[in-house]
């Protein structure tokens, strides 16, 4: 791997988001303050309702925080449209969910060729990657599946695949090991790690899994919506 | 797998591609065709509500289209029965002569002014009138008339006068001093065929005017007013009963093509070029019935408008189930980058899909009903009358309204009700939609 400069692309200040939950206001994230840089392999753990899901929610743009201010990539989310913050996740994130999320009318092909579609890259470069990218995850005999027809594992290699496919600068994986059997979740994790080291990608897991928690480089512990412990390896 | 990552991923940088900056054409259209795909195919995922969103535009579309062809059925039964039977398509007079009839309001050279008249494309037939009021007695009992002097070979070719004698025979073509009476004046003072009327009335040298006619015929026009009042005489016995010399007060014309009759209208001003006449379409000359016509179209109007909004409420139901049925896709599709503006048209094509096959359909639906009701009609259970005409059965027509109305309805009305459900998917917060099941 080429050795590149560490910059700071998530910068977290005093983030704090509150729910009403029947009325009654839960805090999920209590001031939260942190700085992540370019090319960590950062796990975010933590007991169920820790916050670990809203955090990595409002450091990509799809929840907004009661208060405090995320700079992702040198720019504040909060003072940014709709469409800036689709353009800007479509551009500078990827993201692997625990359910996969992947679009089920659309084949394992076209899920992963969809955000390039949006991004008007041109069809012969699209080709070029998606047949790339679904060898890279072991899936190019599926790509004219539908997600019904595959298996969880698969679901989720297509999910990295997607998340990857547009090259962001950071990978947000919300629990992506957690509905797979262990020598899936090992294999995909392996994957994700060489794609940390050949690509530099910032990759940031919410994850209860201890594989994940020992092949991340940094351990990041939040409880009842605060940082606990922050250790880097 | 690491060298075939890198290959591709070192090599072109994704974000120097700008949608919004020097997008190539082709890829543009590259992501609308995956628009509606994914539109095409969200439609056949889901069977059974695509079949009720449709059900609720189609039957729509067949109703919507079904009453305009009732609608413009009767109504052009009623009008060609009005103007072809009665007062013709278009009315030529002495100016002034509409707006307060007199015995002296003539045109002159009637024969030269039907033979321009003629002469214009698209006019079938003309027949001169004369009109006189009088009083009319047949032995003992006598009663207002109105005197109407026909010219009977024009006046049959032009508006079917001999059809309207239901007893007795028609004028004979020459002046024979013959009468054809409506049915309601016979009835008033005791007439039968064979009897003889005795008709007073002025002369336009102001003289008193009367003679005696013999009553060939009894009439039926379709409007018991005029059926109570109408004495028909060959033109020249009018014409001579009232002094008028050759004279007539009315041209009628009638024209092949009922659509065409302001553009003929216009023609035959031209083609005359007398000020001293007046030339005016049915619309005009029976202003009372077009405007009661025009009001009771307005309330089908209404009618059409009811229809639609019982489908409008169906469809934005299905559509509105749908869009909460699938909030958590449409927040993956937002969470990947879709932008806002281009979920709302995802639903909005959804629903547009919808409404064109909705549309198809339902338009061979409603020709096919309104043919056959264009055949077949259907009969009132009892007669009934409109602005003095009889109807015994409604027949259906299929024109281009039947096809345009509904369907500019049904597609307006299926966008409109999917902007609710489009902008609630546009604008559904990502990490929220993805926590929905």
């Amino acid at each position: 791997m080429e050795q590149t400069e560490k910059t700071d692309v998530i910068i977290t200040e005093g983030v704090t988001r509150v729910y009403a939950a029947d009325g009654v206001p839960v805090n999920a994230l209590n001031g939260i303050d942190l700085t992540i840089q370019s090319g960590e392999f950062t796990a975010l753990v933590g007991p169920s309702g820790s916050g670990k899901t809203t955090f990595l929610n409002i450091i990509s743009g799809l929840d907004a925080p009661t208060d405090g201010k995320v700079w992702l990539a040198g720019k504040v989310l909060s003072e940014m449209s709709g469409n800036e913050l689709s353009d800007f996740r479509r551009d500078n994130i990827g993201f692997i969910f625990q359910a996969y999320n992947l679009i089920p009318v659309l084949t394992v092909e076209e899920n992963v060729e969809y955000i390039m579609l949006l991004a008007g890259v041109p069809k012969a470069e699209r080709h070029e990657r998606v047949i790339a990218m679904l060898q890279a995850v072991g899936l190019k005999g599926v790509a004219d599946r539908t997600p019904t027809q595959l298996s969880g594992g698969q679901q989720q290699r297509v999910a990295i695949a997607r998340a990857m496919v547009s090259e962001p600068q950071i990978i947000l994986a919300d629990e992506p090991t957690a509905n797979l059997d262990s020598k899936t979740g090992a294999d995909l994790l392996e994957m994700m790690r060489r794609l940390n080291t050949g690509t530099g990608m910032t990759f940031i897991f919410s994850t209860h899994d201890p594989m994940v928690m020992e092949g991340a480089t940094r351990l990041i512990t939040l409880r009842d919506g605060r940082v606990d412990t922050d250790e880097t390896k | 797998m690491r060298s075939a990552l890198s290959h591709v991923l070192k090599r072109n940088k994704l974000r120097h591609y700008e949608p919004s900056i020097g997008l190539d054409v082709t890829d543009y259209y590259a992501y609308y065709f995956m628009i509606l795909k994914i539109a095409f195919r969200n439609i056949f995922r889901q069977k059974r509500r695509t079949i009720l969103t449709a059900l609720a535009m189609i039957v729509g579309f067949a109703l919507l289209s079904l009453t305009i062809g009732l609608s413009d059925g009767a109504y052009g039964n009623i009008i060609a029965m009005f103007t072809r039977n009665r007062i013709g398509h278009i009315q030529v007079h002495r100016d002034g002569y509409l707006d307060k009839p007199s015995l002296y309001k003539t045109i002159d050279n009637a024969p030269a002014v039907g033979e321009t008249i003629q002469r214009i494309v698209g006019v079938e037939a003309w027949t001169p009138r004369v009109y006189g009021a009088g009083l009319g007695s047949v032995g003992e009992k006598s009663t207002a008339v109105q005197i109407i002097g026909v010219d009977v070979v024009r006046e049959t070719a032009a508006t079917r006068f001999d059809q309207k004698v239901v007893e007795g025979s028609t004028l004979t073509e020459t002046p024979s001093h013959e009468a054809v009476i409506g049915k309601g004046l016979a009835k008033i003072v005791s007439a039968t065929v064979d009897s003889e009327i005795v008709i007073v009335s002025q002369g336009a040298d102001g003289s008193i005017a009367n003679d005696v006619y013999k009553i060939v015929g009894i009439a039926e026009s379709g409007d018991d007013i005029t059926d109570r009042v109408a004495c028909y005489l060959h033109i020249e016995d009018a014409q001579e009963l009232l002094v008028l010399e050759g004279r007539v007060h009315e041209i009628v014309v009638i024209v092949s093509n009922i659509n065409r009759v302001d553009k003929i209208t216009s023609a035959i001003e031209t083609q005359l070029n007398d000020s001293t006449l007046d030339v005016a379409p049915w619309q005009v000359v029976a202003k009372s019935f077009y405007r009661a016509m025009r009001t009771d179209q307005q309330g089908d109007a209404i009618s059409r408008l009811v229809i639609m909004l019982i489908v409008a409420i169906g469809v934005l139901n299905t559509v509105l189930m749908s869009v909460l049925e699938r909030t958590r896709e449409y927040g993956v599709l937002k969470a990947v980058g879709t932008k806002p503006g281009q979920i709302f048209w995802l639903v909005v094509c959804e629903v547009v899909i919808i409404a064109l096959g909705s549309v198809c359909i339902g338009a061979l639906l409603g020709v096919l009903v309104n043919y056959l009701l264009s055949i077949y009609g259907i009969t009132y259970p009892e007669e009934i009358t409109y602005g003095g005409m009889k109807l015994k059965t409604l027949y259906a027509v299929v024109n281009i309204r039947c096809l345009v109305i509904p369907a500019i309805t049904v597609m307006l009305s299926a966008a409109t009700v999917s902007l609710f459900p489009a902008i609630k998917a546009a604008r559904i917060m990502p990490a929220q939609a993805m926590r929905t099941h």
